[in-house]
């Protein structure tokens, strides 16, 4: 009863600051696109630059009509504050547009309230012009570390009646009632703008720009400015040529800063939420409404953080059938309570929190329960711990290699990657990277990440990295020959090579495997024919699961793809006429001297690292070009996300064949018909749309809406496909995905009768547990939505437990498998096992260490009825 | 159409009437049996209704009689009193308050003479009390010198890229192109027509979703492929044939609901041209799974420029109330044409509630954008296109006057293919026309000649007419027409009427 008296009197207490604003008949909201968004944590404080290359990746994710980043976890001597007051301090941050305001704006809504611990105008480059996109000067900023003084919080707790709350937290609504008269003062959004509060937590600060969020590392000289995490955001707003900076992300609540990808539907239901509640709005975003959503569920309902996500991301159908009974009670309430408040429509947000009362710095991302925008998580473990939050896969890389690049503790590929299930019962759609102190100096922090219900994320144990800088001794006298990867060159015997380096890693240690791979290079080197060996033989290593023992796979993966990438950069160049070989290199600097294959050229190979994403001079363009000017098989290499890889090379190209490696991007094979695609590693969001014929592997996990419009060609995926694959597929795509998929699969599928040359997709539901050996996941499809609304083709589940039910179905029909449909499914499988290492008698067929008949393991959904409707239309048709 | 050397030639004109027996007309005349054969009736009516054949009088063409309007009337002109004239009840059961008899008739009759009816038909407005209906053309007595100008001295063509990027330049030679009606919606004699239409009028005609039939393939350079939530039948190759292709993100008519094919609709050559099931209803998405935020819509569009660097991008969709918004989005992402698709069109396919009640009126949302654009001062580096209930060659002018560049027509090509707007479109047997229909028996109702002269003839007579209007508001060019609203006026605000 105290406790909701409390509530009623924060609540109340905060009428004041709204009753006088102006009342707008129309709430007036920006329209404002998806935007790229990415975070990271980091156990140790690292530098400002580091969000600088992941924000540069995300570039076409924003116009440059508006940046931010936000900074969180310090180290208290580059602010010039003592370690105490750094923790107990409020950094008060406020952006001055118009100079005149600012003794004013002291004299009124500082001095009177605050002991001021220091004051300061933050650094910044002396003319905005030397950052050649900045078209509008930032906004000076001053900043000041803040106590309330004692007297002054004294009354405003007896005023307000708000004696149930600890000093602190009356102290923290203090700060924030007092910043929003601060804002409500000084900025209009639709009138004057004079200075605006930009952050007013504990240990953080926000800074934004008109512009991309990366110059305003570079604007206010935070290249070498140290922080915990970081997160940043690009904006893609539609209005105006020049918008107000204050419109940019991050935004707050008290100690939280918040960057959003999406766009509610119901901003003005959630606004006007809010308004009940004694909240407006001043910034005209929906990602202002969001941080005020997370505040008042953390910070006024004092809600658990599961709690305050399922507020905002309900659990819903099936999914919520599948909670405990206990949960489900809670959750019911919440729900119930606050559906109005939960933003409807995409939406992905990135946290980061301080976590005040706990000492406890967070990175969370929530993602909604449609799961409409793209999302990617990666956990990084080791010496040194990061936890990364972004759109696309790339931005993540990007910053591992940027770290790297400082810190060779930090790697340049994650041990995890994945992606969350918005609103479900497995993860609950959100991940939490918590940094809880371990000293006293708090400059090193140990990270944990968990899910919303607090399940842990481990990586494999008792694994260790490769730390580029340390020595590593050979040991014993051996000769330089050792390895013997000689007699597999002379033999010509890649498989072979795989295979006795594979059998090696176990009991050779980080030296012998660098060393082994030196001979390698130095093989493929002296030919064409022995670079091949190599090159397949390193595309194995990258491709397949094996176990890597004592060595963390992320480690052996980075010394792979280096060697590969220094092989492939030895290659003789496009220009250089008259060379042997049958491969040629061609990069962004040679790329003018572009030309059709000559005599004995065979192999195009692209170092892609220079190329733009998309646009007229991507590489994904050249390529098309190469192949009418007769090249016919490609290798690309050094990728950063850039996009359409296998696009525009137009109808039967059968023959040619395309090898990605590194960070493939969105729309890769959107729209072949004929080639084949291989991508070595994880691929992205919206892969093979209108896919005619041809094939696709992935050797990893792939993105959202996969294959939507398919209408044919073979894929094959080794891991899980996200939400909504197959969408409104007609024709005759053949699948095979090994993983599983997030929700939505085949929606609307209408792929003709699987048995009379129709499409199908085969789910395995299985993954690579990290000593390679292949699992069953917890259901084959987690799922609420399988196969709605489909009229054609079929879906092979590996599911020998029966756990997909009808529930989630809607016109589909599980059946039993038949000998025919075996018979359709098994050479795919074999291929998949050809490709992948799946095998088909020994992984698949074999349930719980028992080796079981097809037709128990797999089950058939197929379209309800489809079969008596079919015949009567063709009767009427009389065909 | 492109900037070649050659002129453009006009088709001809070849009259082509109704293909039914008894074309609807506004009235009917009545001959008693005191006729004599005298003859007389022949002779004066100026419209040929009459005709004498064996020594006998017969009613040939009872449509074209103008009634009560005829300078010389042969009911009263005969001697023996043997005819009598009243309003044909059929044309009063015809037609709605959008595209009243008048309309339909006088857009029959564009169709069979290739020229405005002269006497007796509302061929201007339509009368549904509001949105174009309301809205008139304030012309000038009379402009100095415009008097003598040729036709031909007047321009009425659009350039259809103003982004002046590495895209094909395309001008298009009439102001106005063939909207999106998908292989499946309609017949292929229908589409066939429309796009060999468009061929000889220099302008476009766009295949809707439901793929891009062969027989499309000689008219390549006059289609627009439309890539829809559905992606039924879009293929890398379709997308390389054409140089326009266009995103629809909504129609007007029902915004929010996506596409629906029914069952019925779905004949084996459907299903084969969009590589479906026969007889199950095809879905098409309300929003592209791909497409949530205009970022992702920027990327969508990198990607059909990836795969036809040359092609020009338009951009359909609705219009809600940002759509102020959605225009300025899709020109930063790259599309050269928007185009709006107001709230009036549809066929009898999409339904009534979603037709009357969702998206903005046209009228509203084009000057809205038109305005918006200029502010950003992109406006003339995007051409905007405005559908939805486009009826008549005035609509034409109106909403251009209101900022549009150019119009997409739909309905009113159908209606020259003698569609009678009776609504049964969804159900693929129940065109009367052989329309919209998917029926290999009704669709033989219709020869592709026949349709392509109609829509020529139509077009032909609404350019005409445009050509007259601009000359009377003495503008030698349509591009000088572009937001000039101070040509219309609306009803409810007029004062002094008789300027009108």
């Amino acid at each position: 009863m105290l406790k909701n008296q409390t509530i009623t009197n924060i609540i109340q207490s905060r009428k004041s600051l709204v009753q006088d604003l102006p009342q707008r008949t129309l709430f007036e909201t920006e329209a404002e696109g998806g935007c790229g968004v990415t975070g990271f944590a980091c156990s140790i404080p690292v530098r400002g630059k580091h969000i600088f290359e992941p924000s540069k990746q995300m570039h076409n994710r924003g116009n440059g009509r508006g940046g931010g980043i936000a900074a969180m976890g310090f180290d208290h001597r580059m602010l010039g504050v003592s370690r105490d007051i750094l923790q107990d301090d409020y950094i008060l941050q406020i952006a001055i547009l118009d100079k005149t305001v600012v003794h004013g704006l002291e004299d009124r809504f500082i001095k009177p309230f605050f002991r001021v611990d220091l004051s300061e105008e933050i650094p910044h480059i002396d003319d905005y012009r030397d950052i050649p996109s900045l078209d509008v000067r930032p906004p000076d900023v001053r900043r000041y570390f803040v106590r309330v003084k004692p007297d002054v919080l004294k009354s405003f707790i007896a005023e307000n009646h708000l004696e149930g709350l600890s000093e602190r937290q009356a102290e923290d609504e203090f700060v924030y009632q007092n910043s929003f008269l601060m804002n409500k003062t000084f900025y209009d959004a639709f009138g004057k703008q004079q200075a605006f509060v930009l952050s007013h937590g504990r240990n953080f600060f926000i800074l934004k720009v008109v512009g991309y969020a990366e110059e305003v590392v570079r604007y206010y000289k935070l290249d070498d400015f140290k922080a915990h995490i970081w997160i940043a955001h690009q904006r893609y707003p539609t209005k105006g040529r020049v918008w107000h900076p204050a419109g940019a992300h991050p935004f707050i609540g008290m100690n939280e800063a918040l960057v959003h990808n999406g766009d509610f539907a119901n901003y003005h239901s959630v606004a006007e939420y809010l308004k009940q509640r004694n909240i407006s709005t001043l910034f005209l975003t929906d990602t202002e409404v969001s941080a005020l959503l997370f505040d008042l569920y953390i910070r006024t309902y004092r809600y658990p953080l599961e709690y305050v996500i399922e507020a905002l991301a309900p659990t819903m159908e099936r999914d919520f059938n599948q909670l405990p009974l206990e949960k489900q009670r809670i959750y019911r309430a919440i729900q119930s309570a606050h559906i109005h408040g939960s933003p409807d429509g995409p939406w992905f947000f990135i946290i980061a929190r301080n976590d005040t009362e706990n000492s406890r710095l967070q990175l969370i991302g929530i993602t909604d329960t449609a799961m409409l925008r793209p999302q990617v998580f990666a956990l990084h473990d080791g010496q040194v711990q990061v936890g990364l939050i972004c759109s696309e896969q790339q931005a993540i890389d990007a910053t591992l290699k940027s770290l790297s690049d400082e810190d060779p503790r930090i790697g340049t590929v994650a041990d995890l990657y994945w992606n969350a299930r918005g609103g479900s019962h497995t993860d609950g759609g959100a991940f939490i990277f918590n940094l809880d102190e371990t000293d006293h100096d708090g400059f090193e922090r140990s990270m944990t990440c968990v899910d919303k219900f607090g399940k842990e994320i481990h990586v494999p144990p008792n694994q260790t990295a490769y730390l580029p800088g340390r020595v590593y001794y050979i040991m014993g006298d051996e000769d330089k020959d050792r390895f013997h990867v000689s007699e597999f060159f002379e033999l010509q015997r890649a498989d072979l090579l795989y295979e006795n380096m594979r059998d090696g890693i176990g009991k050779w240690d980080y030296a012998d495997i660098m060393e082994c791979l030196r001979e390698i290079k130095k093989w493929a080197l002296r030919g064409d024919a022995y670079f091949k060996v190599a090159l397949d033989a390193l595309t194995y290593l990258i491709d397949r699961r094996y176990p890597t023992y004592d060595k963390k796979r992320r480690s052996v993966l980075q010394m792979l793809n280096h060697t590969l990438e220094t092989i492939l950069r030895h290659l003789p160049s496009l220009e250089d006429e008259g060379e042997k070989g049958s491969y040629r290199l061609i990069d962004w600097e040679s790329r003018q001297f572009f030309r059709g294959p000559g005599y004995q050229e065979k192999v195009l190979v692209v170092d892609a690292s220079l190329f733009p994403p998309e646009g007229d001079h991507c590489d994904s363009r050249l390529i098309a070009e190469a192949y009418f000017r007769g090249w016919r098989r490609f290798i690309v290499f050094g990728l950063k996300g850039q996009r359409f890889h296998g696009c525009g090379l137009g109808p039967e190209s059968g023959g040619v064949r395309i090898d990605v490696y590194g960070n493939a991007g969105d729309y890769l094979g959107s729209g072949i018909d004929g080639l084949s695609i291989y991508v070595h590693g994880n691929a992205q969001d919206q892969l093979g749309q209108i896919m005619k014929s041809g094939k696709m592997v992935i050797y990893g996990h792939t993105g959202q809406t996969f294959l939507y419009g398919a209408k044919g060609g073979e894929i094959y995926v080794m891991g899980n496909a996200a939400g909504r694959p197959l969408i409104n597929a007609v024709g005759k795509p053949r699948v095979v995905i090994n993983g599983t998929c997030l929700d939505y699969l085949a929606e609307s599928f209408m792929a003709g009768d699987p048995l009379n040359g129709g499409g199908f997709v085969v789910l395995n539901g299985v993954s690579f547990h990290h000593d390679g050996q292949i699992i069953p996941q917890a259901t084959p499809y987690p799922g609420s939505n399988l196969f709605s609304l489909a009229s054609g083709g079929a879906i092979y589940v590996r599911d020998p437990h029966g756990l997909i039910d009808e529930e989630q179905l809607n016109g589909g029909e599980i059946v039993s498998l038949e000998a025919m449909d075996w018979d359709l499914i098994f050479p795919y499988l074999q291929e998949n096992e050809r490709l992948f290492g799946i095998v088909v008698e020994k992984d698949l067929l074999v349930v719980d260490g028992e080796r079981k008949s097809p037709y128990n393991v797999y089950r058939k959904v197929k379209p309800k009825q489809a079969k008596e409707e079919l015949e009567d239309g063709l009767e009427e048709w009389g065909e | 159409m492109s900037l070649s050397n050659e002129p453009f030639q006009l088709p001809e004109i070849v009259r082509t009437p109704s293909r039914f027996r008894n074309p609807i007309g506004k009235y009917r005349l009545h001959r008693t049996t005191a006729c004599t054969a005298c003859g007389r009736c022949v002779e004066i009516c100026p419209y040929g209704v009459h005709i004498m054949k064996r020594g006998k009088v017969y009613i040939k063409n009872q449509y074209l009689c103008v009634g009560e309007n005829c300078p010389r009337p042969c009911h009263e002109a005969c001697p023996e009193n043997a005819l009598s004239l009243k309003r044909n009840p059929d044309f009063d059961a015809l037609g709605d308050f959008r595209w009243p008899a008048d309309l339909l008739v006088s857009t029959w009759y564009m169709a069979e003479f290739g020229t405005t009816p002269s006497l007796g038909l509302e061929y201007k407005v339509g009368s549904s009390g509001g949105g174009f209906d309301k809205l008139r053309i304030l012309m000038k007595k009379k402009t100095p010198g415009f008097d003598d100008i040729s036709d031909d001295d007047v321009d009425v063509g659009v350039v259809l890229n103003r982004r002046n990027d590495n895209a094909h330049r395309v001008r298009i030679e009439v102001p106005f192109y063939g909207g999106g009606m998908s292989y499946g919606s309609v017949s292929i004699a229908t589409i066939l027509s429309r796009i060999k239409a468009a061929a000889a009028l220099g302008t476009f005609c766009c295949t809707g979703e439901g793929g891009y039939p062969d027989e499309l393939k000689p008219y390549d350079d006059h289609v627009i492929t439309q890539v829809a939530t559905g992606l039924f039948g879009v293929r890398e190759e379709t997308i390389k044939r054409v140089k326009i292709v266009e995103f629809k993100y909504a129609q007007g008519a029902k915004p929010g609901l996506g596409g629906h094919l029914l069952g019925d609709k779905v004949t084996p050559g459907v299903a084969r041209m969009r590589e479906a099931v026969v007889g199950f209803p095809l879905f098409s998405p309300f929003p592209f799974h791909s497409v949530y935020s205009v970022e992702d819509h920027k990327k969508h569009v990198d990607w059909i420029k990836a795969i036809n660097p040359q092609a020009l991008v338009s951009v359909k969709v609705s219009t809600p109330t940002d759509v102020d918004m959605v225009a300025v989005g899709s020109y930063y992402a790259g599309a050269h044409i928007i185009h709006l698709d107001g709230s009036y069109g549809g066929t009898g396919a999409a339904p009534e509630i979603a037709k009357k009640n969702i998206a903005m009126p046209i009228e509203y949302a084009v000057p809205k954008v038109h305005r918006f654009l200029t502010e950003e001062g992109v406006r003339d580096k995007i051409t905007v296109i405005a559908s939805g209930g486009i009826r008549t060659p005035h609509d034409v002018v109106k909403i251009i006057a209101l900022g549009a560049d150019g119009v997409c027509t739909g309905t009113a090509d159908l209606v020259a293919l003698e569609c009678i707007r009776c609504h049964n479109c969804e159900s693929g047997r129940g065109c009367a026309r052989g329309i919209a229909t998917t029926d290999p028996d009704l669709m033989q109702l219709m020869e592709i000649e026949w349709g392509t002269q109609r829509i020529i003839n139509l077009f032909i007579a609404w350019r005409k007419e445009l050509i007259r209007i601009l000359k009377r508001l003495g503008i030698k060019s349509l591009k000088e027409l572009v937001g000039q609203t101070d040509c219309l006026v609306h009803l409810d605000y007029l004062k002094d009427r008789s300027t009108v």
